[in-house]
């Protein structure tokens, strides 16, 4: 009986003295899925990081905002495609009737700070792996390059924006101030510029990382924007004086297929001709790929008819930045579109539009895949040049300048004595409009004419007429989605 | 001859065994014993009372009466006392004189002490009970021929909604309790002899003893952050102690099932007829033209079958249950059917006065066939299309394709098996004490298994090479449950207090194979090698797939602590304070632990002494409780914020894909369960001596920290409309519950009524101020980009959401007048501008109808008059509309219901039904497809007949009935559609009608045989 007793004592105390390890038992780690905090954390990882920010670039979403409004709302293009396609969304970006839910704000912000957070991860997590020091400073810089281009857009789109820098930002953050980013932007590129290397210094399987060159001349950009022409004549001479880039002997061989990777290349965003951006296609090249027949794309970004109408007689570039119907490219002859007038009047018979696409995103081939291949430039030689040449003349150096100007007018030519004669000038102003009518010529529909009309002042004059707002439109409102997640803590840009 | 003498000597030969090897130990024991006989009838009904207990005090030993009440019990000579009881009576101990007939009048115990009540964690007196708890018995868990026991749930309970979401064999019903606490999964969690489950499709009804469904916190809270939906406990059939022999039991039931109600569809002249009002000319005789009713072509009678057979009983030591069930049903449409064999054993061992052992097994082997979703083809497929070529071969149905072809080439498989039980041991010890401790598993294992043949309908219905599926999925869930109970009786206080621990661990893995172009179609083939597909004129490049993961909600474990007091004074005021304290691997470091209080009081009124001159007042308790629940079952894994592995950048002088990774979707760090607090104030009610029960109810639930996604800015990174988790809905609940009872006997009938009802009160209260702006939770996706659903503050979960129409437009002046969307045309729906801002766009989209029904209610009869049995049960719904969603999916030209005869040819030809079109502007999502989804259902009519016992004795048959059923014989509704039950597990899109498997209508014939 005693002994009965005494088990079921023992019975008892073994149940309730068995308290479980608590911890232990309840953690149950995640399974088959890889954990933001499993991440990065070796060599391997770092690259994989690395990579993801490029990804971003060839996003449809990266190219502003996937439609491309900077050309639209420049003088150099208009909405394109057919009348009626993508009217309500794309076409205001036209006419400046741009509102806060417009579309395209919310894709192009979002874009640019995936992009951000990307980098952000390099940056953040990357210095904290044992590693090969060398790599791993590379990789921390290339992530700097990448959120200084991402910032750049950000603070000519939209002005000040929600700064930030690391990968868990808090909730309710605020537009920091346009100099702040610019600061950001600023040191980002100068410590890219200490660490990365020459793009000879890559492995050929590397190519198309970020550069030092790159970085020197998006700095001198950056500076152009600040009208800090003495800086920017630094960093952009720095690009010309180390001697590694040189203009394609053939004009459109700057942005086609053959100068992939080239000699005027300064940055690129690499794709492969796949209809799918998660196997390596880009659709920039698709949104602004000839309409109709042959089939290239949607024919978005048409060549305005001042444009046509700025290039000086006889300037092959003309040829090089606009297909027209009838035209025979790579052995395949331009019919065009069905949808769209060959050319439109408007009431009092004045022609205001004449069907024509885009030739700096032609890639060889009749077909929409050939296009997603297109390798989008987003800094090359000749720019560089032509931002050297503006600010040496701004700094009062116009002999300098006129070298690298007709530099530019000397490949444009392509061996033709008879036309585009180098410039001779040495009047400051004189000067500073045949360099920025240059670069409408040289750089027409690759995305820059808006902002280089913004930072020059010369929107009102320019785009008054097309409905250019001034004190509004120099940028873009701020997705009013954004300010609706923001609970109103984002305050709208002005006159929005 | 021979032969015939023996079986009269034996008896049963089986049952005759077992009684003699019973009576044998039994005769061991007590070497000198004499035979009590007698007959237990009640004191107030004057009925004979089967199934009464009689025991000899002082040891476990005893008889249960038969079938008319009788017993034959042999004790020892000398001084016995035997102790009487049967549930709902007072026991009685009654001292042996040398009187060898003893027949006892039971009389009903006002309130009623002995009765418990099963509730989490072991059972209550039920005076003693403050929850609001209903329980089902056997018999009423048994009437509906149903996979699932659950189904038969359905108008049973106040506060129970149980709607099938289609009639697929082997398909499990929805079940919300007490209205919709959640968006996610709001489904109560079951508690089959203390194993805890989501499903019990694995369980037998007739093998289950009682069903008791825990609605208010006050029973809720001892299960924590899993209680929050309801909890149902189930307890399996056991053998009664005392009862001395085998007791076997045999049911048969045969049945057919036909669709309960076809849809009204057009005929193919009809359907020609139509086209050519809008694109005059297309059909030209169209007499000539063929006439196909699909829906005769996909749906037929089809058999069910169930069977089972049990012996039950107990020794002095052991009690045991052994059943085992068949239940095959095949499906109305071809190529699905659902056949399930369940095992059953529980057995208690009285190991010593002090310890018991014991076991619940049930092991569930079953197979299913799942047909492919022709239902909703059918509904489509133009009538005018025959289904076979000359030629033999299925013909090209435009826009649907063939749903014959359809069914032709389906195979597609489950089969498994499943199996939940617990072993147990309890010691009791200083009189009032007992610890027990009880392991339990539920494992279950199922293999998947589709095959696809190539073939070719048509350029839109065709498969170029075979496609071979398989999928192996397995779960194991471990339960460890401690407890130490006290139980005691003061004479002026009562006191019982259950406290314990539990430890659960559950795991799960799957892997899906896929496999093509298999050198064989016959099933011998159905295995996968590794298969390589290259055809590139049709893009197709397959290596077949493997998809290998687990389900994180089957990846968990917990820790708990648990504690109830439950002290009644003077029999009159009763305290019942729970808690649970649950720690969840589902949840991050700080959110691990949560505590689940409750509290609740009771008055037994009826016990005062001023209540007992109410001589017809039986019974009258007031009770109110408040608790605080969790629900667990949320996804939990959104807390983790994710690497995107799939990114590639083009790099390299060869633009050669490289491939990247980053962070990917954002978690939440911060997931926690879902709470619910709830009010419930309740009273019981017994008039006349309880003929007349009632029970009334009022709750208050509401749910926070419901789980929603939020989209937060953009600055995060996350990418465009990429939402994160969070806590942040909340939704309210209330509602009045009651049950009324009546309960008598006139001469030879007996008879009962009962009625109950509940009314559901939905509301959001908020959702988000968290993180966003997102006030609205869409649901019902149709597809094409559009939503039927649209939750937002204020309106039911799940709230319909389109255009509201006035009307058609009868001329262009009409037209014109008021504003409209650019395609309206003459004749078509006049959508009201809800806004007023003089255009008519998306935004005057608004509420136009909910889906929870606002009345659900129960109402059953029974009758018995010497022999024959009765019994109706009827349910029903009020309140709720259904949206036909199946209509307005329109894409391309389909079938239309027939209400399309009425449109509008031209001013003044009607007024409600717009003119026929193929698809477009009369289609869009408006409340001109929401309809009234009120119903009242004859759930089953049962009639029976029970052989007088006189003779079925002589074939040594206690009990011996036949009887006729009809399931769902009869839906009383104005809905058009197969059926007014539209379940959804998603509640953002129940009520949404896709056209699902149609549920069916069953006519039996039954045996039921005891001996």
């Amino acid at each position: 009986m005693k002994l009965s007793r005494i088990s079921i004592l023992l019975f008892a105390l073994v149940l309730f003295m068995i308290m479980p390890g608590c911890k232990k038992f309840l953690q149950k780690d995640p399974q088959g899925i890889l954990t933001a905090d499993q991440f990065p954390t070796s060599a391997s990882d770092a690259l994989l990081a690395t990579n993801a920010v490029y990804e971003s670039l060839r996003g449809w979403y990266y190219h502003s905002g996937g439609y491309p409004i900077l050309d639209i709302m420049s003088d150099d293009a208009r909405k394109g495609s057919n009348p009626s396609d993508q009217a309500s969304t794309v076409g205001p970006y036209d006419y400046f009737g741009i509102t806060p839910t417009q579309d395209g704000l919310d894709r192009w912000w979002n874009a640019l700070y995936v992009g951000v957070r990307r980098a952000n991860v390099v940056i953040e997590k990357v210095p904290l792996i044992a590693m090969d020091a060398t790599l791993q400073s590379r990789y921390i810089a290339e992530a700097k390059f990448l959120r200084a281009l991402f910032y750049f857009d950000f603070v000519r789109a939209w002005g000040g924006v929600p700064l930030v820098t690391t990968t868990t930002p808090p909730l309710g953050l605020v537009r920091s101030s346009k100099e702040e980013i610019y600061t950001l932007i600023i040191n980002d590129l100068q410590s890219a510029i200490n660490i990365l290397p020459l793009k000879s210094d890559y492995v050929s399987a590397d190519v198309g990382r970020a550069t030092k060159e790159a970085a020197e001349a998006l700095l001198a950009k950056v500076y152009l924007f600040r009208n800090d022409f003495v800086n920017a004549e630094t960093y952009a001479m720095d690009v010309i004086n180390l001697n590694k880039y040189s203009l394609e002997p053939v004009y459109t061989d700057a942005n086609g297929i053959n100068g992939n990777n080239g000699v005027e290349s300064v940055f690129e965003i690499g794709a492969i001709q796949v209809e799918n951006e998660d196997a390596g296609g880009d659709q920039y090249g698709n949104t602004q790929g000839v309409r109709g027949n042959p089939n290239k794309g949607w024919g978005f970004n048409r060549p305005s008819v001042d444009l046509r109408n700025s290039f000086e007689t006889g300037d092959p570039r003309y040829k090089g930045t606009v297909i027209n119907l009838g035209d025979t490219i790579d052995g395949i002859v331009i019919l065009g579109d069905g949808q769209t007038p060959d050319i439109t009047q408007d009431s009092s018979g004045k022609i205001i539009e004449i069907e024509c696409y885009n030739r700096k995103v032609w890639v060889p081939g009749a077909t929409t895949t050939s296009n997603w291949g297109l390798h989008r430039r987003l800094i090359r030689y000749a720019d560089v040049l032509l931002m050297a040449a503006e600010a040496l003349n701004e700094n009062g150096k116009p002999t300098q300048a006129l070298t690298y100007l007709n530099m530019v007018r000397a490949r444009a030519r392509q061996g033709n004595p008879g036309i585009l004669p180098d410039i001779t000038t040495t009047d400051q102003s004189q000067l500073r409009e045949l360099i920025f009518n240059e670069r409408r010529h040289e750089l027409g529909l690759e995305g820059l004419r808006f902002w280089d009309l913004v930072r020059t002042g010369r929107a009102p004059t320019k785009l008054g007429p097309l409905g250019f707002v001034t004190g509004k439109n120099e940028i873009l409102p701020i997705p009013q989605s954004e300010i609706d997640l923001s609970q109103g803590v984002l305050v709208q840009n002005p006159n929005y | 001859m021979q032969i015939r003498e023996t079986r009269k000597k034996s008896g049963t030969p089986k049952a005759m065994l077992l009684l003699l090897f019973f009576l044998f130990v039994i005769s061991v024991s007590y070497a000198q014993v004499r035979t009590i006989t007698g007959t237990i009838s009640a004191s107030d009904t004057k009925e004979t009372l089967p199934g009464a207990t009689v025991q000899i005090k002082g040891t476990t030993t005893g008889v249960v009466t038969d079938i008319n009440g009788k017993y034959t019990f042999k004790v020892p000579e000398g001084k016995v006392v035997l102790i009487y009881s049967f549930v709902g009576y007072t026991t009685q101990e009654i001292e042996l004189s040398l009187q060898n007939i003893v027949d006892v009048l039971m009389v009903p115990s006002k309130t009623t002490l002995s009765e418990v009540v099963v509730v989490g964690y072991g059972t209550l007196r039920k005076m003693d009970l403050t929850g609001a708890v209903s329980t089902v018995k056997t018999d009423d868990i048994t009437k509906i021929t149903a996979m699932n026991p659950i189904e038969n749930l359905a108008g049973k309970v106040a506060g129970v909604q149980v709607t099938s979401a289609s009639g697929t064999p082997g398909e499990s019903p929805v079940v919300r309790i007490r209205g919709i606490g959640t968006i996610g999964d709001a489904s109560p969690i079951y508690v089959v002899d203390g194993v805890i489950l989501s499903d019990i499709s694995y369980l037998n009804s007739a093998d289950i003893e009682s069903i008791t469904v825990l609605k208010d916190a006050s029973a809720t809270a001892i299960y924590g952050n899993r209680g929050a939906n309801g909890v149902i406990v189930i307890s399996t059939k056991t053998g009664k102690a005392g009862e001395g022999k085998t007791t076997f039991t045999l049911n048969g039931e045969t049945g057919w099932q036909k669709v309960a109600h076809k849809i009204s569809l057009l005929n193919g002249k009809d359907y020609a007829n139509i086209i050519n009002e809008f694109q005059p000319g297309t059909y030209n005789n169209v007499d000539l033209l063929p006439n196909t009713d699909w829906q005769n072509l996909i749906f037929h009678m089809a058999p069910i079958y169930n069977f089972e057979g049990s012996a039950s009983g107990a020794s002095k030591t052991v009690q045991y249950y052994i059943g085992v069930g068949y239940f095959d049903q095949e499906g109305i449409i071809d190529k699905s059917y659902y056949k399930r064999l369940t095992l059953k054993i529980d057995n208690t061992y009285e190991l010593t006065k002090n310890i018991k052992l014991g076991n619940n097994i049930t092991v569930t082997p079953y197979t299913q066939q799942v047909a492919p979703d022709v239902t909703f083809q059918a509904y489509r497929a133009q009538p005018i299309i025959d289904p076979y070529k000359p030629d033999g071969n299925f013909n090209s149905v435009p826009g649907v394709g063939n749903p014959l072809a359809a069914l032709a080439y389906s195979n597609n498989f489950n089969k498994g098996v499943r199996a939940v039980g617990n072993l147990f041991g309890e010691v009791s010890f200083l009189k009032n004490f007992v610890i027990r401790s009880s392991y339990g598993i539920d494992a279950a294992y199922n293999k998947g298994e589709s095959f696809t043949p190539a073939y070719t309908v048509s350029p839109t219905q065709f498969n170029l090479y075979s496609l071979l599926g398989k999928a192996w999925s397995d779960n194991l869930t471990w339960l460890w449950e401690n407890t130490i109970s006290y139980k005691k009786d003061f004479g002026k206080h009562y006191l019982d207090v259950v406290a314990g621990y539990t430890m659960q661990n559950s795991t799960n893995e799957f892997m899906n194979l896929t496999g093509s172009n298999i050198i064989r179609d016959n099933a011998n083939f159905w295995y996968i090698q590794p298969t390589y597909v290259w055809d590139p004129s049709h893009n197709i490049n397959n290596i077949g797939l493997i998809t290998n993961n687990l389900d994180p909600n089957l990846y968990y474990s917990m820790i708990s602590y648990l504690v109830r007091v439950n002290y009644t004074l003077f029999k009159k005021y009763i305290l019942t304070l729970t808690y649970r304290r649950d720690g969840s691997s589902k949840f991050s470091q700080s959110n691990r632990w949560g505590d689940f209080p409750s509290i609740a009081v009771g008055w037994n009124t009826s016990e005062e002494k001023f209540m007992s001159k109410l001589k017809f007042l039986s019974k009258l308790k007031l009770r109110g409780s408040w608790g605080i629940v969790g629900n667990d079952k949320i996804p939990y894994e959104s807390r983790y914020s994710l690497v995107n592995s799939n990114l590639v950048t083009v790099l390299g002088t060869g633009s050669s894909a490289d491939p990247g990774a980053t962070y990917g979707m954002i978690g939440n760090n911060n997931l926690k369960w879902e709470t619910t607090s709830q009010l419930d104030v309740g009273l019981e009610t017994g008039f006349f001596k309880d003929r007349l029960t009632g029970e009334f109810d009022y709750y208050d639930k509401e749910t926070y920290g419901i789980l929603v996604g939020l989209t937060i800015p953009a600055y995060f990174g996350n990418g465009l409309n990429t939402k994160e988790i969070f806590n942040a809905a909340k939704v309210q609940n209330k509602g009045f519950e009651f049950n009324l009872g009546w309960r008598d006997q006139v001469g030879k009938l007996k008879y009962n009524f009962g009625i109950n009802g509940t009314t559901i009160s939905n509301k959001i209260i908020s959702i988000g101020g968290v993180s966003g702006s997102d006030t609205v939770l869409y649901g019902g996706y149709l597809g094409n980009g559009q939503n039927v659903t649209a939750s937002r503050v204020g309106l039911p979960i799940g709230a319909f959401y389109g255009y509201k129409t006035d009307g058609l437009f009868q001329t262009q002046s009409e037209l014109n007048a008021y504003p409209h969307l650019a395609d309206a045309t003459v004749g078509s729906l006049r959508y009201i501008d809800v806004n007023g801002d003089g255009k008519l766009d998306g935004r005057d989209r608004t509420y136009i109808g909910s889906p929870i029904p606002t009345f659900i209610f129960g109402f059953s009869a029974g009758f018995e008059y010497r022999g024959i049995d009765l019994a109706i049960d009827i349910q029903g719904q009020t309140g709720n509309k259904i949206f036909n969603a199946k209509e307005i999916i329109r894409p391309d030209q389909y079938n239309y219901e027939s209400h399309v005869l009425n449109a509008w040819t031209g001013p003044g030809t009607s007024y409600t039904e717009p003119v026929a079109s193929s698809g477009g502007y009369n289609y869009l999502p408006s409340d001109h497809y929401v309809q009234d989804g009120s119903f009242l259902r004859f759930r089953d009519i049962i009639l029976g007949y029970t052989l007088p016992s006189g003779i079925t004795k002589k074939i040594y048959v206690q009990k011996l009935r036949i009887y006729l059923k009809a399931d769902n014989l009869f839906t009383w509704t104005k809905y058009t559609g197969y059926t007014p039950e539209i379940g959804s597990s998603d509640a953002l899109s129940s009520g949404v009608d896709f056209g699902a498997y149609p549920t069916t209508s069953v006519y039996s014939i039954g045996l039921n045989l005891n001996f």
